[in-house]
């Protein structure tokens, strides 16, 4: 599987691909453990553990004591504003709620409106669905990485 | 006789305190600010009080609310940590007034090291050594400039202009020479006067490439004052700790001896009891001087308690019983090293930072303390000190205590907000800190232009490909299934059917 990530200001392309339970690049095999964690194994038989967590776009990585934080860019997407996942991208304050629960939408439609540093960030219908939750009402503070609308097929 | 403590502060001192409250075997009151609800302080209290009010003014600073919460619930002992109105005598008056204990020392101490110059003036005449400088009795701006200008040639260059009432860095101004004197007054008064309503200043000389050494004084009403030793925190950045130790690594038996008892004699000036704390600048030739007096329980308390087997809070605590203090005579042993976990990004000039703490894992093993005001889970929010929780380790000696914390920095994994712990860890390897020529301009001196972590490509590769596997086998989506199932369909366990045989 291919992904694209930004770190530290730079763009990367990283391929895994899996054989079993083994995720394999280069070098390196990697296995999820039951707790969700990654053994990171390097071709001389070194093992360490590593600890990730997804937060808005962006996976924070503990690896050997270091901690990077990687932004998942979506290959050949616009960049721009309305791209947005259904989490608050940053801390703010909820504008305007245009959807209610079981409501149907389509791809693109806009979900929500939010306040975050001055600036008003649109959350859009990422596919077709239905909206199965809405966490938040108007004037609602979220933080980020908050879960703003929850969507079913 | 105490049963029932109140304490008014949140965070991790809150826990540390309601801790030794439980141990002790006290009914314990945490009183939080409805930003707190839910917060790890409000679950180790017997009761936690909610607030009314929205900012820390109506909050944690309301001495009416805080009494009124007291009186209700039969408290008969008020625990104020640092910071918020644990030096206030205003408030310390005002709960003893109240017929309640007030843990920490008599208003008049808390009012005589709370001003500087007054500080500075009695431990003068307490035979303490304060740092060469002039008190000014001027507070009219004209006669103040002439009373400095006059002082400065006796003070002598560079200078440092205080507050009196002082802290923070505000109201401060270093003076290379005589031609910046007057401009730096003007600006030190206005400064003192918009933050503390108050003007005075006064002058020290500039002690530059000094150690910041503090002595723990502890005294109880059975007229026992003592020292526990040193610590040393010389490590800063923008005025605030970040690095504390015990011993500090340049003492010997003979300066902490006489330290020891310049401290004990500055608490016994003002009839001090309880946990305080005299601070004072090492210079590099052995001369110590008087700094200032922190009234109150310390941040950087538990080097001390690792070092000396004494549990200052629960010393606090039976003194402000009435009890006399139980430790012994002063007994050092190992090192001990505590590192400040602050959400804030070093790389950045240590701008404060928040989110939420996704992974929150703190090491463990021998030697290993962890005072934490947060876990997994909890947001860091903008409303309070970005402090999030304190690592001190303890070993055998320097070198050995050194060692565990770069193993114990290394295992710790906070995601999801900026911290400092990096930071820590290549602290831990700087050659001044190794080699213990820490002095307070150390950050300075090694990071003028910022700080910016040092890592290999190999580490970073392995970082994208856990992203990689972390995205490919949907990592987020369980994580995200874990938020829902905690707010998610009610319990079926919401009744209790205990069935007797």
């Amino acid at each position: 599987m291919m992904h694209e990530f930004k770190v530290n200001s730079e763009m990367v392309e990283v391929t895994v691909a899996k054989d079993g339970q083994d995720w394999l690049l280069g070098d390196y095999k990697a296995q999820v453990l039951d707790d969700g964690r990654i053994m990171v194994q390097s071709r001389d038989g070194r093992s360490k553990i590593a600890h990730s967590a997804k937060v808005g776009d962006v996976w924070w990585v503990h690896i050997d004591g270091h901690i990077f934080c990687i932004e998942k860019t979506e290959a050949g997407s616009a960049d721009g504003d309305s791209d947005g996942g259904m989490t608050a991208p940053m801390p703010g304050k909820i504008l305007e709620v245009k959807v209610a629960n079981g409501q149907s939408v389509t791809a693109g439609e806009l979900l929500l409106v939010m306040e975050a540093m001055k600036m008003e960030h649109r959350i859009v219908a990422p596919s077709d669905g239905v909206i199965t939750m809405v966490n938040f009402s108007t004037g609602d503070q979220v933080q980020q990485g908050d879960i703003l609308v929850e969507m079913g097929e | 006789m105490i049963n029932t403590v109140l304490v008014a502060n949140r965070g991790e001192i809150a826990c540390r305190i309601l801790r030794a409250c439980s141990e002790a075997g006290l009914t314990s009151i945490a009183i939080y600010a409805e930003n707190d609800a839910g917060s790890l302080f409000t679950e180790l209290a017997t009761v936690a009080v909610p607030l009314e009010g929205e900012t820390i003014a109506e909050t944690y600073l309301n001495q009416q609310q805080i009494l009124a919460i007291a009186a209700e619930h039969g408290v008969d002992a008020i625990h104020p940590g640092f910071g918020f109105l644990s030096e206030r005598a205003d408030f310390a008056q005002a709960v003893i007034d109240a017929g309640i204990n007030w843990i920490g020392p008599s208003p008049y101490a808390i009012e005589m090291m709370g001003d500087k110059m007054t500080a500075r003036m009695t431990m003068k005449a307490a035979g303490v050594p304060v740092i060469p400088g002039e008190e000014i009795e001027s507070e009219d701006e004209a006669g103040m400039i002439s009373a400095i200008v006059e002082a400065s040639e006796r003070v002598g260059y560079p200078l440092l202009l205080k507050a009196s009432s002082g802290g923070g860095g505000k109201g401060m101004r270093k003076v290379e020479d005589s031609a910046n004197l007057e401009e730096a007054i003007k600006g030190a008064r206005r400064e003192a006067i918009a933050a503390f309503g108050d003007g005075r200043v006064y002058v020290e000389r500039l002690l530059t490439g000094s150690k910041h050494v503090e002595i723990q004084v502890l005294g109880d009403t059975h007229g026992r004052t003592i020292h526990l030793g040193e610590r040393e925190c010389s490590v800063q950045r923008r005025h605030q700790k970040v690095f504390e130790e015990a011993p500090c690594p340049v003492m010997t038996d003979g300066l902490r001896a006489r330290m020891g008892e310049a401290a004990v004699m500055a608490a016994q000036a003002v009839d001090y009891v309880g946990a305080g704390t005299v601070e004072f600048l090492l210079a590099s030739n052995g001369e110590f001087f008087f700094l200032e007096m922190n009234t109150r329980i310390q941040v950087e308390h538990p080097v001390t308690e690792m070092v000396t087997g004494v549990d200052l809070v629960r010393e606090q605590l039976r003194i402000a019983a009435g009890q006399p203090m139980s430790c012994g005579d002063l007994m050092m042993r190992g090192h001990s090293i505590e590192v400040r976990l602050y959400a804030e990004d070093a790389t950045n000039n240590f701008l404060p930072a928040i989110g939420p703490l996704a992974v929150f894992r703190a090491p463990t093993g021998p030697g290993i303390r962890l005072d934490t005001g947060v876990r997994e889970g909890d947001m860091v929010t903008p409303n309070y000190d970005p402090m999030l929780a304190k690592l001190i380790v303890w070993a055998p000696s320097r070198v050995e205590a050194l060692e565990r914390m770069r193993r114990a920095l290394d295992e710790f994994v906070v995601l999801g907000t900026t911290t400092n712990i990096r930071f820590l860890r290549e602290l831990c390897d700087n050659r001044d800190v190794v080699s213990g020529r820490t002095d307070t301009t150390l950050i300075d001196r090694f990071w003028p232009n910022g700080w910016a972590p040092t890592y290999s490509d190999l580490s970073l590769d392995a970082a994208l490909m856990v992203a990689a596997v972390s995205e490919s086998a949907g990592l987020h989506r369980t994580q995200v299934s874990k938020t829902e199932s905690s707010n998610g369909p009610i319990s079926p366990f919401q009744t209790l059917n205990r069935r007797y045989p």
